[in-house]
């Protein structure tokens, strides 16, 4: 060491300027921002949709499994709510797993609690300037991933009408509005799962499992939406939430699961918090050696408490109604028939009048002993069809495949000997997607 | 403790600043804070740095710190002496508000820890164990980035400066990654000096330096504590605190053995070991064996070693001065400070040792 100034420079100390919350905030914005894996999600966010779109624009085939899957070479509205479909299942917890889920854990890693602790900010001010710095981050990279899937589908396919849940085409601006609401509503299940993500590293202080963490989870609800039929459980998962935007894309709105999971989202952010915050309130920073003695006792309890809660879930997962009834799936896949076909035939340049209705007998039932729940059904729709000859209508029967989930969303699928095959010509020769080939509906299970 | 240093006064009363660096401070908060440089010439507020009163910390079944009382007054360097596990870090810890005690109060510069908790660190700065950053950042950009946490309130020329200070200016922009363990101990301290502290808790602060840097850490503590910084040093390097420390605490077990200023502990000290090299080594061997309490030895390589208290080897210089035998070395082989942590924390007795067998006690790694 060399060149020491006089001492008397130091000698006058100074009150830390603004309050301890922003200045929290924003050094940990300066540390999330400083890391090469928030620039990659930020990256992948960006590029991520461009390349999905690009890879659907030069192949036949469609994501079809997916919600809106059908129509992503028809409108590129399709493609963002596919990617939000995608995202929630996986992207979301993966985004908030990787961008959160070592932000606590980390300090105990680096053995850096003891450095920001011993500044002039409390460990309130920590806490909450790094749950803004969180919840930034992670909104930020939703947000990109939103932009980017619609500029990517608007730029490659373009801004067409889409058909909704009820078979109706919705004109662009109507679709692009409740395409950014639904993102926009997305946001809430993805702090949900970044509250579960500061959860796990503060309680595991492991960052492994902060980063899995809420994959797992997001793992287990799917695993869970498979065994049970009950509404209840479903409704309290946080991977749920991300439904919550299907009952806007039909004719007739409906909000139930959108408010209900919205509350529930709310809940797990409050509760996640919490627990974190006091776990972090009473810890001792010890040294290294203590925590290394220790280091695999915080994420075991974690593990077993995590584990309890999915075995209770588990056992819980059918309590309470179903939501998937023979009546619902009947009355939703009949009326959306009825105005699917209506727009086929617009589609093929056949003049139907305002308020034409087809006089059809839908008939669903499940492939399964049990009569209700989601899985596999069958559904037959008897179509009565006026014809100059016949006495006094000639009687046609269309079968589709019906694939409903716990959520009250189906995607029917007829074999091509019925209706055609995934596209057909429209009016001026065109190519098009064949409306009754898959449809897609969500009913309201509440 | 400093006399001088501490005086009695209404902190109350005292709302300007210091002319002489001292300032009041954190007004905006419900207690206020008043600093003091030494030999201030205005009535100083009667404010330790530290004022620690009966603290207990238990982990599980051990207690790690056992009824301490420690003051540390503005313009002292205290020494935090004991073997590992005498409860060194821990006490640190409490002190910087890492750890809650079981038992008993901190108050810096009279705010009591507990009620304010990281807020009553304003002026306080150091690192516990070796100093921890962030690997993925630069050393300077570690160091903007806890200068925002603390405010902002260090410029980028006041970075500089610190950076400067500890020779670490050539590497600043560096990934902390690739920084040697000296050069993170240096980071550590410019960290501490961008806080502009007025209390400095040091754990170890020259473990990684070499000699030239550990004497400089030696030189920057002395000029800060003359500013009327109050500088708290755990170290296992006694021969390194003796150069800077007035004052040492010395604990074992998590309890204080024992508490005073350098002077206090020169006087109690036990015998403590020397080198000493004469014109006439034989001579000089019969003069020491002659006085009183002393043991004396002749070393294979020439000179002798010599077991004895301070004043008792005042009378033997004078006796070889007498007999006109020349002093040409004279070295401390065990300090009285080394002799005294010995005495203070092993069951062993160290009278009646002679200088060797006292040296190879005292000196031998724990």
């Amino acid at each position: 060491m060399s060149a020491l100034a006089g001492a008397s420079e130091l000698a006058v100390p100074r009150r830390a300027a603004g309050d301890g919350f922003t200045n929290a905030y924003r050094a940990e914005l300066q540390k999330l921002l400083a890391q090469l894996t928030t620039r990659l999600v930020a990256l992948f966010a960006v590029i991520g949709p461009f390349a999905f779109a690009a890879v659907l624009k030069v192949q036949s085939g469609t994501p079809s499994d997916a919600l809106f899957g059908a129509w992503v070479h028809s409108s590129g509205f399709a493609i963002s709510l596919v990617i939000l479909g995608f995202a929630g299942t996986w992207g979301f917890p993966i985004i908030a797993g990787v961008l959160v889920g070592d932000l606590f854990a980390s300090e105990d890693r680096h053995g850096t609690w003891k450095t920001i602790l011993t500044r002039s900010c409390t460990r309130e001010d920590v806490f909450t300037g790094k749950l803004a710095a969180a919840g930034t981050v992670t909104i930020a990279a939703s947000l990109l991933l939103a932009a980017s899937s619609l500029l990517a589908g608007i730029a490659l396919v373009g801004a067409q009408p889409l058909v909704n849940f009820s078979g109706v085409l919705s004109s662009s601006g109507h679709v692009l509005a409740l395409t950014l609401v639904s993102w926009l509503y997305c946001l809430l299940p993805v702090l949900a799962y970044t509250s579960l993500a500061i959860l796990f590293s503060v309680a595991t202080r492991n960052g492994i499992l902060g980063v899995l963490g809420p994959l797992i989870v997001a793992l287990l609800t799917q695993l869970l939406d498979l065994i049970g039929k009950g509404v209840i459980v479903h409704t309290l998962l946080i991977g749920s939430a991300f439904d919550g935007w299907h009952g806007l894309f039909v004719n007739h709105p409906f909000f139930g699961p959108f408010l209900a999971s919205g509350f529930v989202c709310l809940v797990w952010i409050a509760v996640c918090l919490g627990v974190s915050w006091r776990i972090l309130r009473r810890r001792d920073f010890l040294t290294r050696s203590d925590a290394g003695r220790t280091s695999w006792t915080a994420p075991l309890r974690v593990v077993v408490a995590a584990a309890a809660a999915v075995a209770i879930l588990a056992l819980c997962a059918s309590l309470g109604p179903t939501g998937v009834t023979a009546r619902r799936v009947s009355h939703a896949i009949g009326a959306e028939f009825n105005n699917v076909t209506l727009l086929q035939q617009q589609l093929i340049g056949r003049q139907v009048p305002a308020g034409a209705k087809l006089d059809i007998l839908p008939t669903c039932n499940r492939r399964a002993a049990a009569a209700i729940g989601p899985g596999d059904w069958n559904c037959n729709i008897y179509v009565y069809l006026p014809q100059p000859n016949a006495v006094p209508f000639q009687q046609t029967a269309v079968e589709y495949d019906v694939s409903v989930e716990y959520n009250g969303c189906y995607k029917a699928q007829s074999p091509p000997a019925f209706l055609g095959g995934p596209t057909m010509r429209n009016a001026r020769g065109r190519n098009v997607t064949n409306p009754l080939y898959i449809v897609y509906g969500c009913f309201n299970e509440f | 403790m400093t006399d001088g240093t501490l005086r009695r006064g209404n902190p109350a009363s005292v709302t300007e600043p210091y002319p002489e660096g001292g300032l009041a401070l954190g007004a905006e908060r419900s207690q206020q804070i008043h600093w003091c440089a030494a030999g201030s010439p205005i009535d100083c507020p009667a404010v330790a740095a530290v004022r620690a009163t009966g603290l207990v910390k238990r982990f599980e079944t051990t207690t790690a710190v056992d009824g301490v009382d420690l003051v540390v007054a503005p313009g002292e360097v205290r020494g935090l002496l004991g073997p590992n596990g005498a409860g060194k870090t821990t006490l640190l810890r409490i002190l910087f508000g890492l750890i809650r005690p079981d038992a008993g109060e901190v108050e810096l510069f009279g705010r009591e820890l507990s009620d304010l908790g990281q807020s009553a660190l304003d002026g306080v700065a150091g690192f516990v164990e070796e100093p921890a950053f962030y690997p993925y950042l630069s050393g300077r950009a570690n160091l903007r980035l806890l200068a925002r946490l603390d405010g902002n309130t260090a410029t980028a020329e006041e970075i500089e400066d610190a950076l400067t200070r500890v020779d670490l200016s050539p590497r600043a922009d560096a990934r902390l990654s690739v920084y040697s363990t000296g050069m993170r101990q240096r980071l550590g301290i410019a960290a501490a000096l961008v806080r502009r502290p007025r209390l400095l808790l040091l754990d170890e602060p020259t473990s990684g330096l070499d000699p030239a840097g550990a004497r400089a850490v030696a030189a920057l503590v002395q000029e800060l504590a003359a500013d009327g910084v109050a500088i708290l040093l755990s170290s296992h390097q006694i021969g390194e605190l003796e150069k800077v420390c007035s004052a040492y605490t010395v604990l074992r077990d998590g309890r204080v053995v024992w508490d005073g200023t350098a002077a206090e502990l020169e006087e109690q000290a036990p015998v403590s070991a020397y080198v000493l090299t004469t014109s006439d080594d034989a001579h000089a061997f019969r003069i020491a064996a002659e006085q009183p309490g002393i043991r004396a030895e002749l070393t294979p390589t020439g000179g002798l070693t010599v077991a004895a208290a301070p004043q008792q080897l005042d009378a033997v210089v004078l006796a070889l001065g007498d007999a006109r035998v020349i002093i040409r070395r004279l070295e401390l082989l065990v300090s009285p400070l080394e002799a005294m942590f010995f005495a203070l924390t092993a069951d062993e007795r160290l009278d009646g040792l002679a200088p060797q067998e006292l040296a190879a006690k005292v000196l031998a790694p724990a």
